[in-house]
């Protein structure tokens, strides 16, 4: 899919414009952002907007997600600091003394 | 006051140009310095004749808006001021014009290396072959040379292709984040702006109600909410008049009794 980003209150309206008449490449509709199909049609009402708007229109490919895209100890660090029994405990801390990643480990390396 | 239309000069606190074809919005404009013509000599207005400086039966007013430049015209200060200030320079200082990015290039395929990579071992295996069992090698060898190259010269057009795209990328993308950074200060300018607003309007709210009651005319129940005649007349009175003021309507007995009322210079149209 593409996502469609617009940073100029022209380019907004526009992308609104396309959205409403041409629902059928539009997945999802954000404020000043859509997600369009990832077919040619979409490249071609996203490109439309970059061509008239430039770089007030950003274009990126979105891939679909699954939580089993990333690797395990992800998921699992994820999965026990949200079972946590104290709410106000912040991740690093929580992290330290189990068996999970620390968060500095977890920047530095890219999915 | 100088005012010249149509070859004859006026001069004094009190136009009346009733008799003459000018219309209103001309001299009001005039007044403000957005026309040359008709000629108008006066001190300089403040921003509230922006909202008030022509008053017309058709004419609309956003009164609170009208009434805060007022208070600005006498000089009223908020406890936003600071801060308005400060975003307005730095949204000054943020004027990005967009950036040069460099022209795309079209990627150069996986495949294609992929597929130039298998040539080249192949070429390879073949010259090994030959080599092994003595046989002329030369244009095994050519061969070999040949895939080599054209690999070699794909992979850097690969390499620079990448390059462009990370650069368009890293450039679009500051450019970008410094319009978000314009859109917050904006928005924080335009909240600041209204919380300046408020503050002027409360603390006029009063003497802006005794204005309206002091202009000719039915008294409004809620003065914010009068119509907008009676409402820019209260305003002017509010507001600090060094500029003639444009009137078009009947409200006043005569240009004169407009002039003491408003405590401004008047040119009637």
């Amino acid at each position: 899919m593409l996502l469609v980003v617009t940073y100029s209150r022209a380019a907004r309206r526009d992308l609104r414009n396309v959205c409403r008449a041409h629902e059928d490449c539009v997945v999802r509709q954000f404020g000043r952002a859509a997600l369009f199909s990832g077919t040619e049609f979409g490249a071609f009402q996203a490109l439309r907007l970059h061509e008239k708007h430039r770089l007030d229109v950003q274009i990126e490919h979105v891939e679909p997600f699954e939580p089993t895209d990333v690797p395990k100890h992800v998921r699992e660090a994820a999965k026990r600091y949200e079972a946590r029994e104290e709410p106000a405990t912040p991740y690093e801390r929580f992290a330290s003394g189990r068996d999970l990643p620390e968060p500095d480990q977890l920047r530095g390396v890219d999915l | 006051m100088k005012l010249r239309v149509a070859g004859t000069t006026y001069t004094g606190a009190v136009v009346d140009l009733r008799t003459r074809n000018v219309g209103g919005r001309t001299i009001a404009a005039s007044i403000r310095g957005q026309r040359r013509f008709p000629v108008v000599s006066c001190p300089e207005p403040p921003a509230v004749y922006a909202y008030v400086g022509h008053v017309h039966p058709s004419m609309g007013l956003r009164t609170r808006t009208a009434l805060a430049a007022a208070a600005r015209s006498r000089g009223y200060e908020t406890p936003q001021d600071d801060a308005i200030a400060d975003r307005r320079a730095q949204l000054a200082e943020l004027e990005p014009p967009p950036p040069e990015l460099p022209d795309p290039v079209d990627p150069v395929p996986e495949s294609t290396i992929d597929g130039l990579q298998e040539a080249v071992a192949t070429h390879r295996g073949r010259l090994t072959a030959r080599q092994a069992v003595g046989a002329d090698d030369e244009a095994a060898r050519a061969a070999l040379r040949d895939a080599a190259t054209e690999l070699s010269e794909r992979e850097t057009r690969r390499t620079a292709a990448r390059e462009t795209r990370e650069l368009r990328r890293e450039r679009a993308r500051a450019y970008r984040d410094t319009l978000e950074k314009q859109r917050r200060l904006a928005d924080e300018l335009a909240n600041l702006r209204r919380r300046a607003r408020a503050t002027l309007v409360d603390r006029c709210t009063e003497t802006f109600a005794q204005a309206i009651e002091a202009v000719p005319g039915p008294v409004p129940d809620s003065p914010l909410d009068a119509d907008p005649v009676p409402a820019a007349l209260g305003v002017l009175r509010v507001a600090r008049t060094p500029a003639p003021v444009v009137l078009e309507t009947d409200r006043f007995r005569s240009p004169t009794a407009a002039s003491d009322c408003l405590d401004a210079p008047v040119v009637r149209c």
